[in-house]
């Protein structure tokens, strides 16, 4: 998923109904002038959506058929963003809109998977409009919602107008316990610099060398087996490739449903060279980042975002990677 | 941002080209479909042109965005947009919308002795000759593919799961039987003596039924998604793109199973994008990614020889007149070569 000039951007939005995305869309829509874009939406009809080129799709997902049920993938988006890929004008950017209730990894997983896809277009990143009322709920009533955080490099807080300075907070809290990641960002309407949510280029490895996430401490509490939770991880100590490779394979093998998404920025012994990757479920894009910065203490990290991380041994895993 | 090292060789024109005509049209080849001696092209800014006799038609201006496919009904073109109009153009560049989805578009296209298929989504609509209104056959997903067999009684629909194969009775009633296959199959196509069905599929590999007994089998193996694959000299093989060869399954006797596919491999390692039957021979036309186009011999491939040099645009259409005289190459970034076959002192 290295990036070249020809690859076209899609942005996705996600988030659940009457949260906003409509409101963003038309916002993006209306603000970049002079940009073609193409928006793919799901739930047409239901508003107004100020665009030339509106392409109707349906949310499916297909299995791929390569033995991993974890492996899903948009199919509808497949053969849209192939067919745009045609067109004789060149298309700016592409805007995914979901539904409400849709998982955001098989629209992920899409550009890992298809070759087509991944040549001429890439994810550039996902933003999720949640409602700083109703998220709470949302969060607690619909593991959707949660996914949609999970997966979000930025989330929308919007509607803050109508919650209390505590009812933010906690919210925010909430948010930074699934996605350490997101890049929270207030808004009242779905008011935004585009800028903040377009051309991030959130699913290069350069970038995840960008952001450094809230690492939290990793004492916090569950309220139920099923909460989408992060853990991270910090090493001084070099890793031994090997070992690393050998751990972290297996894990992905049998536990890779359950992650949803992982990050990390790697130090191997007797390598000048840094490592980052990034996956989702059991998809991972990873290569040599160039040198270390001088002057800088190189580091291990790695940051898991998914269900059941605790059952994982995630830590001791992590330790036995460790050059002896 | 990683620069671009790849130069194209210094080449000089293959005797095709030099006597061919070139047209730089700038805009994606999608399709071409040919209509006796003429060829239609489709392009990604929803025109269409005819060729004929090294010239080209003005545009017609079909759908608004893309032709997204192709198919013809007697002397006419069908065409399938992403504006959601189906449509019939005569050669003369006359337009008949025979339907119109909106904003869903129209996939795929087919005919059979009047008898016209667009579908959408996971609809095949069925007009059958001289009706108004079409059949609606409806479908769990979204429809990869469509074709009909030879007598236009069977009518196989590719999906997610597999293949749902609709049988007219002689009264003109459609029942449906499913091939099932794990997976999401996309294009689809009968053998010309329909004895066989093959699809390809999300994966990088195709799926055969052998229809009198159901008897199914993957063909795998390959780097890349088979977007174009085609029956060659009646049934007797199968020619596939999807790896740096052209590759060509044998399907007389008992079919591929336990057998070997022949290879037949280009200079320069690009990827088969592309593959035409030479009618009435054992011989295809194989486009790759770089522009490139060659005629071999399945069973003799040291045969082969090279039509058109690198344009360095994926090589998306190929069509030979019907009466083998003249050949059409097109190209993603627009560029087509309309050339003579025979060497002149052959004809």
């Amino acid at each position: 998923m290295e990036e070249t000039n020809k690859q076209v951007p899609v942005t996705v939005l996600t988030g659940f109904l009457g949260a906003g995305k409509t409101t963003l869309l038309n916002r993006i829509l209306t603000e970049q002038h002079g940009k073609k874009y193409a928006v793919i939406v799901n739930e047409f009809g239901e508003q107004g959506i100020d665009n030339d080129l509106v392409v109707d799709a349906d949310e499916e997902v297909f299995e791929m058929n390569n033995g991993c049920i974890c492996c899903t993938v948009r199919g509808d988006l497949i053969r849209i963003l192939s067919g745009l890929m045609k067109r004789a004008d060149k298309l700016d950017a592409i805007i995914v809109e979901t539904t409400g209730l849709a998982d955001p990894a098989p629209v992920a997983q899409t550009f890992f998977v298809d070759q087509d896809v991944a040549d001429r277009t890439k994810l550039d990143a996902i933003v999720t409009v949640a409602d700083a009322v109703h998220l709470s709920t949302q969060l607690t009533d619909h593991h959707e919602a949660e996914e949609q955080i999970a997966f979000a490099d930025v989330v929308l807080l919007n509607k803050i107008d109508l919650v209390d300075e505590s009812g933010l907070e906690v919210v925010k809290e909430r948010i930074k316990k699934i996605n350490p990641f997101a890049k929270i960002i207030n808004t009242t309407k779905c008011g935004v610099s585009l800028n903040e949510i377009l051309n991030l280029d959130a699913f290069s490895l350069k970038r995840v060398l960008d952001v450094e996430p809230d690492f939290l401490t990793s004492d916090h509490d569950h309220e139920h087996d099923d909460d989408v939770t992060s853990l991270s991880f910090v090493s001084d100590t070099p890793l031994d490739m090997e070992k690393f490779q050998d751990w972290f394979s297996k894990l992905l093998q049998t536990k890779g449903q359950d992650i949803l998404r992982t990050k990390g920025i790697l130090d191997f012994t007797g390598e000048s060279d840094r490592y980052v990757f990034q996956g989702v479920h059991m998809l991972m894009d990873a290569s040599p980042m160039g040198k270390w910065p001088e002057g800088k203490e190189r580091s291990s990290r790695l940051v898991f975002i998914g269900r059941n991380l605790e059952t994982m041994n995630l830590k001791e895993g992590f330790e036995n990677c460790k050059s002896a | 941002m990683k620069a671009d090292l790849y130069k194209l060789p210094e080449l000089n024109k293959t005797k095709f080209e030099n006597r061919g005509k070139e047209f730089k049209l700038g805009i994606p080849v999608t399709n071409a479909v040919t209509i006796g001696n003429s060829i239609a092209v489709g392009f990604g800014d929803g025109t269409v042109r005819i060729f004929s006799s090294g010239q080209s038609s003005e545009p017609i201006k079909a759908h608004k965005g893309i032709v997204l496919c192709m198919s013809k009904d007697g002397d006419n073109i069908l065409t399938g947009g992403d504006d959601g109009c189906f449509l019939k153009i005569s050669l003369d560049g006359k337009i008949n919308e025979i339907g119109n989805f909106g904003t869903r578009w129209v996939d795929h296209v087919t005919a059979n002795n009047g008898s016209l298929v667009c579908t959408s989504g996971n609809i095949v609509y069925l007009w059958m000759p001289n009706k108004k209104e079409p059949k609606l056959l409806e479908h769990e997903s979204t429809i990869g593919g469509v074709a009909f067999d030879s007598k236009g009684r069977k009518l196989a629909v590719s999906r997610y799961g597999g293949v749902t194969l609709w049988k007219k009775d002689y009264s003109n009633k459609w029942t449906s039987s499913n091939l099932i296959w794990k997976g999401s199959h996309n294009k689809v196509i009968f053998s010309p003596d329909d004895r066989y069905l093959v699809t390809s599929m999300q994966e990088n590999q195709l799926h055969f039924w052998r229809l009198k007994d159901k008897i199914d089998s993957a063909m795998s193996g390959y780097g890349a998604k088979i977007k174009s694959f085609a029956f060659v000299d009646d049934s007797k093989y199968l020619a596939t793109s999807g790896a740096n060869d052209a590759v060509c399954w044998p399907f007389d006797g008992d079919g591929p199973v336990g057998r070997e596919p022949i290879c037949l491999p280009y200079v320069g390692n690009k990827l088969v994008t592309f593959v035409e039957p030479f009618p009435n021979e054992n011989a295809i036309l194989t486009g790759l990614s770089d522009g490139s186009v060659f005629l071999s011999e399945i069973e003799k491939a040291s045969n082969t020889i090279i039509i058109r040099s690198f344009t360095e645009f994926e090589v998306s259409a190929i069509a030979v007149t019907k009466d083998c005289s003249h050949l059409l190459i097109g190209d993603m970034g627009g560029n087509i070569l309309w050339t003579s076959i025979w060497d002149e002192e052959k004809k």
